[in-house]
């Protein structure tokens, strides 16, 4: 079929359309299924490979059974996890070089990003859009201080319930089938009785 | 190609496709996370979390947001969905954060290593000082006094089953008792509860005494229905107010006219007023003054007539501009009359005379003469409790019932004196002998202070207790607004690492059950016995929360600060009649003021609660000794107010220190100058003079920092067992010595505008003398 001269912005047109679609359905999908949205994979690389089973993991396994709040300090008393700072990773490993040579070396960067006052840029794993308001504080006290046994957990299980098991990975990867969007945290609110108004969590 | 429609469209297709591709790749600054390479003190991640609770700086309990950020608590608001304050909050509320970090906290409990009295103590483990309380507790809880400030809601009911449980009594302490104005509210409206008085649907207010813009009863709710009753909207006139009182207190100075009756005169104006508007005919439509006069009508106030008592009552020359003072009272009464609806209330020193009860069933009564009792700005009631069980003021003490408790000791019917916020020593006048009684061998006292006071001064065992802001409780507001409320406290930090403090309520329960009295407390915690009100509460279905369990109800309730229920208040008001012949039984009743101390020139002593400090109770927080004072402006100090020319008569200036002698004591103060203040009167604030405690608030010179209830000798209010503290006459003399009076009013010159040459104002001119332009 030739196309008459007259059709062939029409045509133009109708690609453009079908492109533009094609790419909103694509976005969408991708910031559906993904976590973090726009997902750069499930477990992004990081600058400095940091096993959380040698520091988190439990002492049978051969981890130092760090517990969370040591190094994310903030988790339980502000809305924000926090992230250690460079300082806080060397009250150990001043001491602490590391027996493999990957671990030297990685242990290494950290004590160069100290010694040379740069901060790490860690990729981030976990996040919800910035119109929620996530306090990490009050959901720990909620999974700590209840009245049920489901509800008076140690603060690394409570971690758990939407992290899963951190301390059993060695790249920080979401929990498997958690996406931490709206329909995640509506359905832990309804089965544990939290209101569900919107302006619980959004601002 | 020329620009068509067509191509337009595809063009801006394309260019769209390609923007939102080129974006997609782009790395976004969120999805990174920085690691700081110093460790901070303090992570500031800028977010902020604010908690729902009770404010327990003062005894109205507001309800407020406290705003925490990283498990620190930062600053204190009213919560604007609370009923009580409606988002605003009192200058007490600022001060509850300095109480949390106080650096003179007590930090764990301790027992008395020195002689009673000495302040010295050692400290020991809560195992030690919880089995020390519970000897004492099975060895002397028979006859045990359980003193606290006045309890409400849940506290109320675990304080007194506790005490019922050991065969004791629990007592509730007011430093300036409200018992004179329960017994007149009870007699006049036959009302339990107190009323709310509808200020803000009021037309003309007048008050005899009531301090009720700075602290009496409710003020930041009456301070927000002041607004409404001055420009509230849909108002089609300002209200009217007149403060009938002795002395220029914040309310006076606010109002339209202010009276400055002589002291305790006050309900012989109220009912020579009630004569006025029976005689005249001016009462409400419907209002049975047969039936309320026990059939005598006027006839039944004649000794009233405002003829007979203008001589009496001290209406100053000044103030009646070449008129009599009879004819004030009649103008005053048409003017209470004609402006509906109209409200009168009474306080303060008004209830603080010999002849208090008297004067304040007078004034409550007035209302009815106008048909503002249980309407629309006047007198509501209060129609009931948000659970039955929940008490709304457990068991005020009067000085009776102190006298009573200093006697039971000194026979040694009382060898246990458990106090919480009570500061018995400090507080009651020294007369009651309390102190003297501490003395007596055998008494244990155990102190539940958070602070060092002159009481846990005196204690053998001290338990601190929690801030209210580490801490669970509850309230039941009195006055409430019309409706019953449960306010909800619950803990918005932990205690500071260095403080090991335990809970009241908690420490309580915990000694019920260890000595096996836990029959009617079965609770392990505080917040266990808040849960079960919350179920129960749930199980009404009505009310201001709606929840789909009873779980969510606790945490909407703890969301919101509290529940409330304003239908009830709506089905539920009823306007009681007046009691036959009420005015004709008052009138019976009344009697003149009696004073003690020195007749020959003295002056009356109006001691007034300070509009921070309040009795003392916050005189350990620098914010509350900061604070001005708003009428003088005054900060840390006791000052005396003296007229000002009665003052110069004596040759004293501001700032001179002169010594206050009453019967009953003296004390020193710095002279104030107040142009506003009849020439027979001083005034002096409540809450300073500590000998013990925080060292803002003790140890400070005698002359700066003194306690008036050392003048007090104690007398009581007539029917009612109150403390007449206004009752007082006192003799004022110079010292010889002087010291700087730290106020903020005067300490800069002021000066007019325009006065300087060259100086350049805007004129403002009107049409008529601008040529009309």
């Amino acid at each position: 079929m030739k196309l008459g001269r007259n059709m062939v912005p029409l045509a133009l047109v109708g690609l453009g359309t079908s492109l533009i679609l094609l790419v909103v359905v694509v976005v969408v999908g991708i910031a559906w299924y993904s976590n973090p949205p726009f997902g750069l994979g499930d477990a992004p690389p990081q600058p400095i490979a940091f096993p959380h089973t040698v520091h988190a993991g439990a002492p049978e396994q051969g981890g130092q059974g760090i517990q969370c709040e040591f190094c994310h300090r903030n988790v339980t008393k502000g809305a924000a996890a926090t992230v250690p700072a460079v300082e806080q990773c060397l009250f150990c490993h001043q001491q602490v070089t590391g027996t493999t040579e990957t671990a030297r070396v990685e242990i290494a960067k950290v004590k160069a990003s100290f010694e040379n006052n740069t901060p790490i840029q860690w990729e981030r794993v976990h996040r919800v859009p910035d119109h929620v308001r996530f306090v990490h504080e009050a959901h720990i006290r909620f999974f700590t201080e209840g009245e049920t046994p489901e509800t008076q957990l140690p603060v690394s299980q409570v971690c758990s319930v939407c992290h899963g098991d951190v301390a059993g990975m060695t790249v920080v990867a979401p929990k498997p089938g958690q996406s931490l969007k709206m329909g995640t945290c509506l359905d832990c609110h309804r089965q544990n009785n939290i209101p569900t108004d919107c302006t619980v969590c959004h601002q | 190609m020329s620009l068509t429609r067509r191509n337009f469209l595809a063009w801006a297709g394309l260019s769209a496709v390609g923007a939102v591709s080129c974006a997609i790749p782009r790395k976004e600054q969120e999805l990174a996370i920085e690691s700081p390479v110093r460790l901070p003190e303090d992570l500031v991640e800028g977010l902020d979390n604010w908690y729902a609770t009770l404010c327990r700086q003062c005894p109205c309990a507001e309800g407020v947001l406290v705003r925490v950020m990283e498990g620190r608590a930062k600053k204190v608001q009213g919560n604007p969905v609370y009923p009580v304050n409606q988002g605003k909050q009192s200058v007490r509320c600022d001060g509850g954060l300095q109480a949390l970090y106080h650096p003179h906290r007590l930090a764990g409990p301790m027992q008395r290593s020195g002689p009673r009295g000495s302040g010295q103590f050692q400290a020991i483990s809560w195992d030690a000082a919880l089995a020390a309380l519970g000897q004492q507790l099975a060895a002397n809880g028979s006859g045990m006094v359980l003193a606290t400030e006045p309890l409400r809601a849940h506290l109320g009911l675990i304080a007194g089953r506790f005490a019922q449980a050991f065969g004791g009594k629990h007592l509730g302490f007011e430093t300036l008792d409200q018992v004179t104005l329960r017994a007149a509210l009870e007699s006049v409206y036959q009302q339990p509860l107190l009323p709310d008085f509808d200020l803000a649907q009021a037309n003309y207010l007048l008050s005899f005494g009531a301090d009720f813009l700075s602290t009496w009863l409710s003020p930041t709710r009456y301070g927000q229905a002041y607004g409404q009753f001055r420009h509230g909207e849909g108002r089609k006139e300002r209200g009217i107010h007149v403060q009938v009182e002795p002395r220029f207190s914040m309310t006076a100075a606010n109002a339209d006219r202010w009276i400055p009756i002589g002291p305790g005169w006050e309900g012989h104006l109220a009912l020579s007023m009630a004569q006025v508007i029976i005689s005249e005919g001016l009462q409400a439509p419907g209002v049975n003054i047969n039936a309320i006069t026990g059939g005598k009508g006027a006839a039944a106030l004649e000794p009233f007539r405002p003829e007979a008592v203008a001589g009496k009552i001290g209406l100053p020359e000044g103030l009646l501009e070449g008129h009599s003072a009879a004819d004030v009272i009649k103008e005053l009464a048409r003017d209470f009359a004609k402006h509906r609806p109209s409200l009168a209330v009474g306080g303060g020193s008004a209830g603080a005379h010999s002849n208090g009860l008297f004067n304040l069933k007078a004034i409550y009564a007035l209302n009815y003469l106008v048909g503002s009792v249980g309407t629309a700005g006047g007198v509501k009631f209060n129609a009931g409790l948000p659970l039955n069980e929940l008490p709304s003021n457990a068991s005020v003490g009067s000085l009776a019932d102190w006298k009573k408790v200093a006697a039971d000791i000194n026979s040694g019917a009382t060898k246990l004196l458990m106090v919480h916020q009570a500061d018995l020593a400090y507080g009651l006048p020294a007369s009651v002998g309390m102190v003297q009684a501490f003395q007596r061998e055998g008494l244990f006292i155990a102190s539940f202070s958070t602070f060092l006071d002159e009481t846990s001064a005196q204690a053998d065992l001290i338990l601190p207790d929690r801030v209210y802001l580490e801490d669970w409780g509850s309230d039941v507001p009195d006055p409430a607004p019309g409706y019953p409320v449960l306010g909800v406290q619950q803990p918005v930090v932990n205690p500071l690492s260095d403080y090991d403090p335990r809970s009241f309520g908690d420490v309580l329960l915990a000694v019920a059950q260890q000595q096996g009295k836990a029959a009617n407390l079965p609770w392990a915690t505080l917040r266990d016995a808040l849960r079960e009100s919350s179920d129960k509460l749930f199980a009404l279905r009505r009310g201001s929360i709606r929840a789909g369990s009873a779980d969510e109800f606790w945490r909407t309730m703890l969301q919101r600060g509290g529940w409330w229920d304003e239908s009830a208040g709506i089905r539920n008001v009823a306007a009681p009649s007046a009691p036959a012949g009420l005015l004709a039984q008052i009138a019976g009743e009344a009697a003149a003021p009696v004073f003690s101390g020195p007749e020959a020139e003295s002056f009356h002593l109006l001691p007034f609660s300070h509009n921070s400090l309040l009795d003392g109770r916050n005189s350990h927080l620098p914010w509350a000794q900061g604070a001005p004072d708003p009428v003088t402006t005054v900060t840390w100090q006791t000052w005396v107010e003296l007229n000002e020319h009665k003052a110069k008569e004596m040759g004293l200036r501001e700032g001179d220190v002169v010594k206050v002698e009453s019967a009953a004591g003296s004390i020193s103060g710095l002279t104030y100058l107040n142009p506003a203040l009849p020439p027979d009167v001083v005034g002096i604030p409540l809450g300073q003079g500590r000998r013990h405690g925080s060292e803002y608030a003790s140890g400070r010179l005698p002359e700066e920092s003194s306690n008036v209830m050392d003048l007090l000798d104690g007398a009581q209010v007539q029917g009612s067992g109150g403390l007449a503290w206004a009752a007082a006459r006192v003799r004022v003399t110079a010292t010889g010595t002087s010291r700087r009076v730290s106020k903020f009013e005067g300490t800069s010159m002021a000066r007019e505008i325009g006065e300087t040459p060259g100086e350049r104002i805007i004129h403002i001119t009107s049409p008529s003398n601008s040529g009309g332009h």
